[in-house]
């Protein structure tokens, strides 16, 4: 087949440019929609964002251009990101409510990338992304506030907690699929959130308060950052922190996406009986993305924990697994790009309705149905692997 | 008893229904046994017992001088057992080329952490596997190569069939299972399809092959052993004609021949 | 000790013929269409605010209050709430029919989400607890010391009257011939042209409806409603539907009275078992589905290959 990609063969420098050119663009998108105020300003962004995505549809080609340029001059492409992702707390300078909204955005794109190894790569619908998010938070919340465990040392303990949770969820579900998997993974988060909400020693209902703030080489995160003269206030410590979790997320979808780890679970996604019959353990792989799932959502949920410095059982309920799984949903299952698009989009969305806040869960619940019934693959669909020359 | 595959009075019932009863054959390495019955007789039962998707109500199999009765599918697979489905069970929104990839994963041996953490090895192990998969893809007899960037759902129904055995064979088994091969194929894309498995035959000697058929040109091309299988059972086994010849097998063809008039 | 265990025990027919209620509606739609209605608790939970509502509306129009507006505005609900869910089946659920399970899982949570919200920006001041009257009132007879009320008298009494109808209304008429043949065999039915609109519309209407009792005789029950008790609802009746088998309408009833079954017990004997009884309800249902993966009295599906 004819592969659109192959008809522009860019020139390398032209490639670097316009690759320049649009993660710039990008950000400055994201930059203007964050610090709009007023509502036209809003609902014009908004409107050329939705005239972009018609754009796509009509013209899928753009896409594959553009991925095509990207990967011609990767070097170019990770640096102009890196230099994006350092530069941007000091653009947005002093307007903590901006860096917070970043903060938070990043928290759901490492939640809605681990929700991808299940949903978007092999089909199990987990409802209990929440439940792995909130153990994160706890076991680390409780390691420091009451042990005083620093929190670089939480973080992979919390993390093991978690993915041991993850293999407790997918034992039964080895052998349930579907709706019956569904309501496992449901079962399992509210068993969760009614255990934190009433044990007495993870604070109830009120949660845990005072988590202290991660010190990094006598830095305090509470403190603000001093860099050439530049002062960025403290959050953007944790924005520095998210970040770092994103990139590490990334890192690890694109390497099990391009092996023959993610391969299997596509191929149980499309047909468990088919892959079985080619020697997939098909058991393992469904416990194993539970447990990579479980992994990640407990990094954010230790970082979360320690920003916030303050956490109750309602920060993690079956709500929170939904809006993880809308995120995935909406950017578009199985594509890296896509899914963290859908987590930034339905994070700062909502903060943007304020003008209709009380309507906002109204509006979410709407936009949700109606993506499902009028674009089901998602903003940014799943595409297929090409290996070698076609890269 | 050194035979490949060994089947020993193995029944299958679901609920009252005999799906299969008391059938015992045996199976030599290198050798083609095509399997025939009207339909319904309970032949893709037998080979779902053989790759453990079913677990048999009695009987034994054993492959290789191993039992594998109940033992899990991909178990089977990962000792040499490879099969095609009646109703090709490809992966549909995955490529040709990693529809074969997938194939291959038994041969596989990065493992999570060798991914995550060692991912030149990987990536080395990926690029071998796509360039075996590339090859496979070149001999089978359609135009499959040039169409590996496709989504295997979108193929045309021989090449399906032919991609379906191509990713069989990425497993390199020992014993390939191909349920109504021929199934969709026209008259030149049914004796390409013969043509494709004596290649097969030629260049993997020591790999067997069982087939169900429906079309009796392909199984005459493999006339030296043919089983006939009627309401489960066994009806009769030998060559070719003297199965065609066999009067109990003229009965259950005809029968069901009358009754689909 | 008997007069405790009495009064649970009473507690228990009344809390599981109401969740066996909710149960029954999950699995007549799954049955018919393969897609949990997830919202199905919500969809019954608007029943008491539209019989709030509606007699407030009676009230208001006709003068003093009087229990028989509350009556007339309670079967009203019943059938609002029936062509309420044929609405949704309408614009959006059928739409899931052919989707992934879990996509049809997502929508139908949005659509709660959508429903409770509806809840609590149309009706005065939505956001607040509202009292619900109990619907009938009394003590019938004591037993050994242990008054019976009327109300669970009546609870026990409509259910098995709606099982019955409900059965009654599959096996005889040719509608539900229609829908049990479109739930036993979906291939089947859609081959024999039995997918059309009206299989669908009786479904919805009958399992909305039966939702709406139950959704009215909880609020009854507690004496309050409130805009997001169809949550719980829903989750609950799901998971009854679910241990008793998706499909099966004995494994509704099954399923919801082992609910009861299991929150009474941890009420009654369980220190605190009261704030655990979701704990104990929601490991049931893991360990249910551990062990039987299709419930209790479902088939289990030998997939063909």
């Amino acid at each position: 087949m004819n592969h659109p990609a192959s008809r522009v063969v860019p020139r390398a420098a032209a490639a670097a440019a316009t690759t320049i050119l649009l993660q710039i663009s990008g950000a400055a998108f994201v930059y203007a929609i964050l610090s709009a105020e007023e509502g036209w300003q809003v609902v014009a962004l908004l409107g050329l964002l939705g005239f972009g995505f018609y754009l796509l549809e009509r013209l899928p080609w753009i896409n594959d251009v553009v991925v095509a340029l990207l990967a011609r001059v990767p070097v170019v492409t990770t640096a102009t990101a890196a230099v994006i992702v350092l530069g941007f707390p000091f653009l947005v300078g002093s307007n903590t409510y901006i860096l917070h909204l970043l903060i938070v955005a990043q928290l759901y794109a490492v939640l809605a990338l681990a929700l991808n190894f299940q949903l978007g790569s092999a089909n199990i619908p987990n409802f209990a992304t929440g439940a792995s998010y909130g153990i994160g938070a706890y076991v680390s919340a409780l390691l420091a506030v009451n042990f005083n465990v620093s929190f670089w040392l939480t973080l992979p303990v919390a993390a093991l907690a978690a993915t041991l949770f993850g293999f407790v969820i997918g034992i039964p579900c080895m052998r349930t699929r579907d709706t019956y998997l569904a309501l496992v993974t449901i079962a399992f988060a509210v068993v969760v959130h009614q255990l934190l909400n009433n044990f007495e020693w993870t604070g109830g209902p009120n949660g845990l308060v005072g988590i202290p703030a991660p010190t990094l080489f006598g830095h305090s995160f509470a403190d603000p950052i001093e860099v050439f003269g530049w002062t960025l206030p403290s959050q953007a410590n944790f924005y520095y922190l998210a970040a770092a979790v994103v990139i590490i997320a990334v890192i690890t979808a694109r390497r099990l996406h391009e092996s023959h780890i993610g391969l299997a679970w596509n191929a149980l996604r499309a047909d468990e009986m088919a892959a079985k019959a080619q020697g997939i353990n098909v058991a393992w792989y469904k416990v194993l993305a539970f447990a990579v799932d479980a992994f990640l959502a407990a990094f954010a949920g230790t970082i979360y924990a320690f920003y916030v410095s303050y956490i109750s059982p309602d920060n993690f309920t079956f709500l929170v697994s939904v809006t993880i799984m809308t995120m995935v949903i909406v950017g578009g299952m199985d594509n890296i790009f896509g899914v963290i698009v859908g987590a930034f989009l339905l994070t700062i969305l909502p903060e943007k309705l304020r003008a209709f806040s009380d309507y906002r869960l109204l509006i979410f619940g709407v936009i949700v149905i109606g993506f499902l019934m009028i674009r089901p693959e998602g903003l940014f669909p799943q595409r297929l692997r090409h290996y070698g020359v076609e890269r | 008893m050194s035979a490949l595959l060994a089947v020993e009075n193995v029944t299958m019932r679901f609920g009252g229904l005999v799906a299969l009863d008391n059938i015992t054959f045996f199976m030599e390495k290198g050798s083609v046994l095509a399997v025939i019955g009207p339909n319904g007789a309970g032949k893709s039962t037998l080979f779902n017992v053989v790759t453990g998707v079913y677990r048999p109500t009695a009987g034994r199999v054993k492959f290789d001088g191993v039992d594998i009765t109940g033992m899990p599918t991909h178990e089977v697979v990962r000792r040499g057992v490879a099969r095609t489905f009646q109703s090709s069970r490809l992966f549909r929104d995955l490529s040709v080329l990693d529809n074969v990839i997938v194939g291959m994963h038994t041969r596989a041996s990065a493992g999570v952490l060798d991914v995550l953490f060692r991912p030149a090895v990987a990536r080395r192990e990926l690029a071998t596997a796509v360039e075996k998969a590339e090859a496979l893809l070149r001999e089978s007899s359609g135009p499959l190569y040039e169409q590996r960037y496709r989504p295997a759902g979108t193929l045309a129904q021989a090449d399906r069939r032919r991609l379906e055995i191509a990713r069989a064979l990425a497993s390199q088994p020992k014993l390939i299972l191909l349920d109504e091969p021929s199934a969709g194929m026209d008259d030149a894309e049914t004796d390409a399809l013969v043509a494709d498995i004596e290649r097969l035959r030629a260049q993997h000697p020591e790999l067997s092959v069982i087939l169900i058929e429906h079309d009796m040109r392909v199984v005459e091309a493999f006339p030296e052993h043919v089983m006939c299988i009627d309401y489960g059972r066994l009806i009769a086994g030998g060559r070719f004609e003297a199965v065609r010849a066999n009067p109990h097998v003229q009965e259950a063809y005809l029968g069901t021949a009358a009754a689909d008039a | 000790m008997t007069e405790l265990l009495l009064q649970q025990a009473i507690n228990w027919i009344t809390l599981g013929s109401i969740y066996a209620l909710l149960a029954l509606g999950f699995s007549l739609i799954f049955g018919v269409l393969n897609v949990i209605h997830f919202s199905h608790g919500d969809v019954a939970m608007t029943a008491p605010f539209i019989a709030l509502a509606g007699a407030q509306a009676l009230a208001a129009v006709l003068g003093a209050a009087a229990p028989a507006w509350l009556a007339l505005a309670v079967i009203a609900a019943v059938f609002a709430v029936g062509l309420i869910g044929v609405v949704l089946d309408k614009a959006v659920i059928r739409r899931f029919r052919d989707a992934p399970a879990m996509m049809a899982l997502v929508a139908t949570v949005a659509l709660g989400i959508v429903i409770r919200e509806l809840i609590r920006h149309l009706y005065p001041q939505g956001s607040n607890p509202h009292a619900f009257p109990r619907l009938i009132g009394g003590v019938a007879f004591d037993v050994a010391g242990v008054p019976v009320s009327w109300f669970a008298l009546a609870v026990v009494g409509l259910t098995a009257l709606l099982v019955g109808l409900l059965f009654g209304f599959l096996h005889l008429t040719p509608i539900g011939l229609r829908i049990r043949a479109a739930s036993q065999d979906r291939v089947v039915a859609r081959m024999m042209g039995i997918s059309d609109g009206r299989v669908f519309r009786a479904t919805f209407l009958m399992a909305s409806s039966i939702g709406a009792v139950a959704g009215l005789l909880f609020a009854s029950y507690a004496g309050v409603t409130r805009f997001d008790f169809g949550v719980m609802a829903g989750l609950i009746g799901f998971s009854a539907a679910v241990i008793g088998g998706l499909g099966s309408m004995p494994g509704a009833i099954v399923g919801g009275l082992i609910i009861a079954g299991i929150e009474v017990l941890a009420q009654t004997f369980v220190p605190e078992g009261a704030s655990y009884r979701l704990v104990f309800v929601f490991m049931l249902v893991i360990a249910v589905l551990i062990f039987r993966p299709a419930g209790l009295l479902g088939r289990t599906i030998l997939e063909k290959v």
